[in-house]
């Protein structure tokens, strides 16, 4: 039954529009009977609750995180889902005649709807998160309200501070909420409630309760998040009815209800609700009194009798908190009826200004009867259900249980009685000023009597007034008591609800605020002048705007500081970011060595430091290229030499034969670059680089360190061990890469190979225009094939293709190997195109090189598929020992074959790269 | 090397995808540029069977296969599926896109799958080395596709800078891995994960192999401080290709933290914690707060998704299963919504007008108001509002968060949200309140409009039965 009571508002939301299109209701009726409908689905279900029964209906949604599709009807969800749909009854009914078909429209009555079914969720919600979500949906709701008039820029600004100030403090709820739940461990309401002193004891309770307040005053508009509320009044009066008298402004304080027995009871309780309450209702107080729009005086009122039902509540007591709840019921019933008279008058007379409303007793009387009776309840006048309420609030401000030492009891009855003076006051000059005190001026148009079913909602809500006021017992009673033990969760304290209790302190207080409020009605054009002269206005929707405003440019601040789109300085942040980290981690570390290192030798020593200087140079001289080139080649030569040395002779031929083939390829490209650099960094920058750099390489060098200590298992002694017996080869490196890891190899010669075919195809049809002189302006030499290099490159030849042809053969046992090879006849055929010119080498060497490439990579996999023939995995390797006449014994293995593979691709490709790169020079000489 | 079918059944998926790139690749030399559809189709094709065979061969239990190198586990087939749909999508929202600025090539597709096979193996691997060939391969293939149009400046450039940043980066995590081998002495997460239950942490090496394997995640996270290519990337690439590149992805990079950190690292989790909640606050901060001053949606964009990502790195920093639940979770919900964001950037923009500035998004509402009620709901999805997913991807991981006791943490999340939903929310305002400037019709294709809307109508399904999704991810992890 709970379910099908919250849903039927959000299925009238969705109904408003088909209905409306298709049989042509009008949508208000659809809207006031979905109202109506769920209204007495709730009086019917709600029967139980009024004797103590707790109705409950749960459903899992996501049990994952605790979250349940849970609802429970207690006395207090009762108080207030009755209040939601009987107002929204009345104000359906309203809307009717206050807004025109053409200006409401279906549209209106869906969000009216919404709004309606997010608040009913809200208060009958079980689990918290679940109350959480309907929370953020009253929000959005109101968001759309407010909104509506959407064309005129104070709705718009209006609805974005209220969703801004809302839906921000439901954040904090959020956590507030997740706390809770993560202390209690269980999201539902019940076990929530029925945890004692569990939140209230623990050491989050005081964030607990910040966010919390947070939450709930922002959506109750309390100090100092109350500025919302008046810029909300922008929203259409039935709407400022709605949420700003009854429903979502009372949200947070149906929190303080719902909580009270989880959080109340603390000292911190006690001066922080109690507190903002205070300040609320002096303020709200202070201000209504000041506004001269109608419904801004109604909007500062509602925020000053927030404050009093939040101060009640911070009281923490029993009966405090009974007249909590009993002064949410008035307040809802009477502010209510003023918004809707408020709204009668503006409809009636085109504004809402009280400077120009006056007199309208002779032009509506019976609205301004109505309008009377509800101002006064807001007053407090007797028999009357505000008045009541006031006489107890009076009443525990008299009785504190804190502030009692300090000498400072005085002033929570002082503030009290201030505070009933000014409401006295500002409800006077709702009366006075509109009703009475002389003639309109300058009204847009002539006020009369509003259609008869406009008055009928206030009508209804007025006999509330008086209902209440009179027979207290007999009217509110019932509700009251469900509702306060719902919230207590313990039995309730005897009360009082008889109008005359004789003549005691409250009512002393009551005829001081009545007296007060007359006086200081009477002496109000003083006061205003008073008001006006005061320099500064606190605006809070300034403050609001001003920090939105100040979190925009702090955006903007920060975006320039660290958005600067400049590479450079993405890649310094990055690397000092690195540093740094590395540095903080380094910090107090140290390095035991746990390994021996190897003995630093002379040899070394010079290699370290030509390899230093050599890189310097290379830094130094960036800008003179050749010598640039040349500075970087001896860093590769010395990494050679290094390698040597410390007995990596593969590595050492690999690394000198790569040096030699990329030396060739920089000068190729060379050539075609701009021949000037361009300018060079500030000085300033040029240090802080530096600096930066200088840091990081000590850190790697740290790492390396660290990094070489280490005690290490190497894999290596397998491969050593298993290099004859597994490989048939003693070198194990040769080994490795075409036994062991054969497989990777051919990758390797597939990639290569591909690389060669991508840069076959870029170059392909390129055509770049070299310069035709160098930057001096001199020509280019005239020689472009010297003599001497040409015959001595051609001597060369021969002995290189031997040399290559020995390091391919004893690859398997010695430094060499098809890699090594392979980059031997490269360099070697490459120096035959530069001495000779490509045309000339291509006549000599007529192959095509991606045939080659093409070759070398079949023979590789050929030699893997060979294995599947005889029925081994792919690649397995065999070998045997062949002598041949003059070199003698020796072994030869398949992986032999594969090597060959790996010597044709590696010969291909480099002649690809390299004939390619100096072929582009010579075509743009022949045009 | 033996090549036997026990061991290939679990890499199916990415064995298929390779052969279909690979496919794409060939069939594509054979169309012309009118019949170039057939590409599309072959790539959509892929990516629909590589989903239905994940399902097939998916056993519920984990299997390693290829010398450990590979594993196949529920996480796995979970994100291999969110990472294939969510590329189609994306695939599907840009086909229009390309085809009015002559970028309809089957390059687009073939490096695409691609990148695809690289997030499938980063989330099925099972050592270092695996994590890394994945990687790379994702990002070898977006380097180049965020150069995709290369008559663009700005494309290029953002390349170049992403290029240069991001092999840096790949150094540094290949570093932090190459320290943790030396100290391990492994790289397959088990016996590194072993060894460190056996050492701890006193290993100097080690601390240096942490920080620059997460300085590497970072960096592929593009969590703040290693968040600079990220805006240049989003708004310099054609929008087709921030489509791709701004959603499957950031599953990929959840499922690498997965891998690193939790898998082989598990056991340094305290170590690893506070370096991510670093990098979580501070890219909660920075996003949301830059997010603010922008003015071009795809750099907003941007910005919001390095926010986003510190939400996932408060989740992966939990250590919990609630809190791995919730960032994976988050990271496939966020998926979804950014390609549903960049899905409505490609819908309004059209040949010669990219729809880039937040001005061209003012009265949405009055040109197309189910779009702009789309692009509502991914908005506040993104925001984080109720009922939407987006609310309930945050309450996880806040709730997550929350129950390791870092309250701290959540509250800096919250607090960061609530600025973040200001610029969100802003485009909302844009959108309904604001009177239209651009008056064109939106040219989209039918199959745009019903994928939009299923997109966007997913935030608010998805937002009502969150527990589906829930569920699967929290499989992954009981």
């Amino acid at each position: 039954m709970l379910y099908l009571l919250v849903s039927i508002p959000f299925i009238g939301a969705l109904l408003v529009y088909p209905a409306t299109e298709r049989l042509r209701l009008p949508p208000s009726l659809v809207a006031g009977l979905m109202a109506l409908s769920a209204l007495v689905l709730l009086l019917f279900i709600g029967f139980p609750v009024y004797s103590g029964a707790v109705l409950l209906s749960r459903a899992e949604w996501i049990p994952q995180i605790g979250l349940s599709f849970s609802f429970r009807l207690d006395g207090l969800g009762l108080l207030f889902a009755e209040l939601i749909l009987g107002i929204g009854v009345l104000v359906v009914l309203y809307a009717r005649y206050y807004l025109t078909e053409l200006e409401a429209g279906p549209r209106f009555y869906a969000f009216l709807l919404l709004f309606m079914g997010a608040m009913l969720g809200l208060v009958l919600s079980e689990n918290l998160l679940l109350m959480m979500v309907f929370w953020e949906l009253t929000s959005l709701a109101s968001f759309l309200l407010i909104g509506f008039r959407r064309h005129t820029s104070e709705a718009r600004q209006g609805a974005r501070l209220a969703l801004f100030v809302t839906g921000g403090g439901g954040f904090a709820l959020l956590a507030a909420v997740l706390i809770m739940g993560q202390i209690v461990g269980s999201y539902e309401l019940s076990d929530v409630l029925a945890s004692g002193r569990l939140v209230a004891d623990h050491h989050l309770y005081p964030l607990v309760l910040v966010l919390f307040l947070i939450g709930v005053g922002t959506k109750s508009a309390q100090f100092p998040f109350h500025f919302w509320l008046p810029h909300a009044m922008a929203a259409p009066t039935p709407v400022s009815a709605y949420l700003h008298s009854a429903t979502m402004v009372k949200a947070g304080i149906f929190l303080l209800g719902r909580f009270f027995p989880v959080l109340a009871g603390s000292e911190l309780w006690f001066y922080m609700v109690s507190g903002m309450g205070l300040s609320t209702l002096l303020l709200g107080a202070y201000l209504a009194l000041f506004q001269h729009d109608l419904k801004g005086l109604l909007a500062y009122s509602t925020i000053s009798h927030l404050g009093l039902i939040t101060l009640l509540f911070g009281l923490g007591t029993p009966l405090g908190e009974i007249a909590a709840i009993f002064h949410v019921i008035n307040h809802a019933v009477f502010k209510a009826s003023l918004f809707m008279a408020a709204g009668i008058i503006d409809h009636e007379s085109g504004t809402r200004d009280m400077r120009k409303l006056n007199g309208l007793f002779k032009y509506m009387p019976h609205t301004a009867a109505l309008a009377m009776v509800a101002a006064a309840a807001m007053a407090g006048v007797p028999l009357l259900n505000g008045f009541l309420s006031k006489e107890m609030f009076f009443g525990e401000t008299l009785v504190l249980k804190w502030l009692v030492e300090a000498q400072w009891h005085w002033l929570f009855p002082m503030a009290a009685t201030v505070a009933g003076i000014f409401a006295v006051a500002y409800s006077l000059r709702f009366i006075h000023d509109v009703f009475f005190n002389g003639e309109p001026v300058n009204l847009p148009k002539t006020p009369h009597e509003p259609p008869r079913w406009m008055k009928v909602p206030v009508e209804v809500l007025v006999v509330l007034c008086i209902g209440v006021g009179v027979f207290p017992n007999f009217t509110v009673r019932p509700l009251l008591e469900s509702a306060a033990a719902a919230v207590l969760q313990q039995p309730l304290p005897e009360f009082s609800l008889s109008i005359w209790h004789g003549f005691n302190t409250p009512l002393v207080m009551s005829l001081v605020a009545m007296g007060g409020g007359a006086i200081l009605y009477s002496g109000r054009k003083w006061l205003f002048r008073a008001h006006d002269r005061i320099p500064f206005q606190i605006s809070g929707k300034q403050w609001a705007e001003s920090l939105v405003e100040s979190i925009f440019q702090l955006g903007e601040m920060v975006d320039r500081l660290l958005d600067s789109r400049s590479l450079r300085r993405y890649s310094f942040f990055l690397l000092a970011i690195v540093v740094a980290a590395g540095a903080v981690s380094l910090w107090g570390e140290s390095f035991p060595a746990a390994k021996a290192l190897t003995p630093v030798t002379i040899p070394v020593v010079i290699g370290g430091l030509l390899l230093g200087a050599g890189s310097i140079a290379t830094a130094v001289w960036h800008g003179k290229r050749l010598l640039a080139v040349i500075m970087l080649s001896i860093v590769g030569l010395m990494t050679a030499l290094l390698f040597a040395y410390f007995s990596a002779p593969d590595l050492a031929m690999t690394q000198l034969l790569v040096e030699i083939a990329s030396v060739i390829l920089v000068l190729l490209a060379m050539y075609f670059l701009p021949q000037l650099t361009p300018p060079e960094s500030s000085r300033i920058r040029l240090a802080r680089d530096i600096t930066l750099g200088v840091i990081a390489g000590i850190g790697v060098a740290i790492l390396s360190y660290s990094m070489l200590v280490q005690p290490l298992d190497s894999i290596s002694s397998y491969y050593l061990s298993q290099s004859k017996p597994g490989g048939g080869g003693t070198n194990v490196v040769n080994v490795i890469l075409v036994d062991f890891r054969g497989f990777d190899t051919l990758g390797e010669v597939t990639v290569l190979g591909i690389a060669a075919v991508g840069i076959v195809a870029m170059i392909g049809g390129l055509k770049i225009w070299g310069p035709e002189k160098d930057w001096l302006g001199r020509s280019w030499a005239g020689d472009r094939h010297p003599v001497l290099l040409t015959t001595v490159s051609k001597l060369i030849l021969p002995f290189a293709l031997i040399v290559s042809a020995y390091l391919f053969l004893r690859g398997h046992n010695y430094p060499g190997g098809g890699f090594i090879a392979g980059l031997v006849t490269g360099v070697a055929l490459t120096l035959q195109y530069i001495a000779s010119g490509s045309d000339r080498a291509r006549q000599r060497l007529p192959w095509d090189n991606l045939k080659l490439v093409g070759a070398g990579i079949l023979i590789a996999t050929g030699t893997g598929l060979g294995s599947w023939v005889f029925g081994f995995p792919f690649l397995t390797t065999t070998f045997a020992y062949v002598t041949l006449p003059i070199v003698g014994k020796f072994e030869i293995a398949s992986a032999m074959l594969f090597d060959l593979g790996v010597y044709l691709a590696v010969v291909g490709t480099v002649l690809l790269i390299l004939a390619g790169m100096g072929g582009l020079h010579q075509r743009e000489e022949n045009v | 090397m033996q090549f036997d079918m026990p061991s290939l059944i679990p890499v199916l998926p990415e064995a298929f995808i390779a052969t279909m790139a690979c496919v794409v690749l060939v069939v594509d030399l054979f169309l012309k540029q009118e019949q170039r559809i057939v590409t599309y189709s072959i790539a959509q094709f892929s990516l629909l069977m590589a989903v239905l065979i994940t399902m097939a061969t998916s056993t519920g239990d984990s299997q390693i296969v290829f010398h450990g190198s590979v594993i196949r586990d529920t996480m796995s087939d979970v994100l291999k599926v969110a990472i294939c749909i969510v590329t189609a999508g994306a695939f599907l929202y840009a086909k229009d896109y390309l085809r009015d600025r002559d970028l309809f090539k089957g390059e687009f597709y073939v490096l695409s799958l691609f990148a695809v096979l690289g997030m499938m193996i980063m989330v099925s691997a099972n050592s270092f080395l695996t994590v890394y060939l994945g990687l790379e391969l994702l990002a070898l293939s977006l380097y180049a596709l965020v150069a995709f149009d290369n008559n663009s400046g700005l494309g290029s450039e953002a390349a170049m800078k992403y290029f240069v940043l991001g092999a840096l980066a790949s150094g540094m995590l290949l570093y932090g891995i190459s320290m943790i081998y030396g100290a391990t002495g492994s790289i397959e997460f088990q016996p590194v994960a072993e060894a460190l239950v056996s050492t701890g942490m006193n290993n100097t090496v080690l601390v240096f192999g942490l920080v620059f394997l997460v300085i590497g995640l970072a960096f592929k996270f593009g969590a703040v401080p290693f968040h600079m290519w990220v805006p240049d990337v989003y708004q310099g690439a054609p929008t087709a290709v921030v489509l791709f590149l701004g959603s499957a992805p950031k599953i990929a990079a959840f499922a690498l933290a997965m891998r690193l950190l939790v898998d082989g690292l598990g056991s340094l989790h305290a170590d690893w914690q506070g370096m991510l909640a670093i990098l979580a606050v501070l890219s909660m901060a920075v996003g949301n707060v830059i997010a603010i001053a922008q003015t071009n949606i795809k750099r907003m964009l941007a910005y919001s998704t390095i926010s986003h990502v510190g939400f996932i790195l408060v989740g992966i920093l939990a250590g919990t299963s609630k809190g791995y639940t919730a960032a994976m979770f988050y990271s496939i919900v966020y998926a979804v919504m950014a390609v549903g964001a960049f899905g409505i950037v490609v819908l309004l923009s059209r040949k010669g007008f990219e729809a880039e500035q937040l001005s061209d998004y003012k009265g949405l509402n009055d040109r197309n108001p189910w779009f702009a009620a789309m692009m509502l709901l991914i908005m506040f999805s993104m925001a984080g509002v109720p009922p939407t997913v987006g609310f309930f991807a945050k309450l996880f991981v806040l709730e997550a968060v929350v129950s390791i006791d870092m309250v701290w943490l959540a509250l800096v999340g919250v607090a960061f949200s609530i600025i973040g939903a200001y610029y969100y929310l802003r485009i909302v305002k844009l959108m309904y309140f604001d009177k239209p400037e651009d008056q064109e019709p939106l040219t989209a294709g039918m199959d745009t409009r019903i994928a939009l809307s299923v997109n966007g109508l997913a935030m608010l399904v998805l937002g009502m039965f969150p527990g589906g999704l829930l569920s699967v991810c929290a499989a992954a992890f009981s």
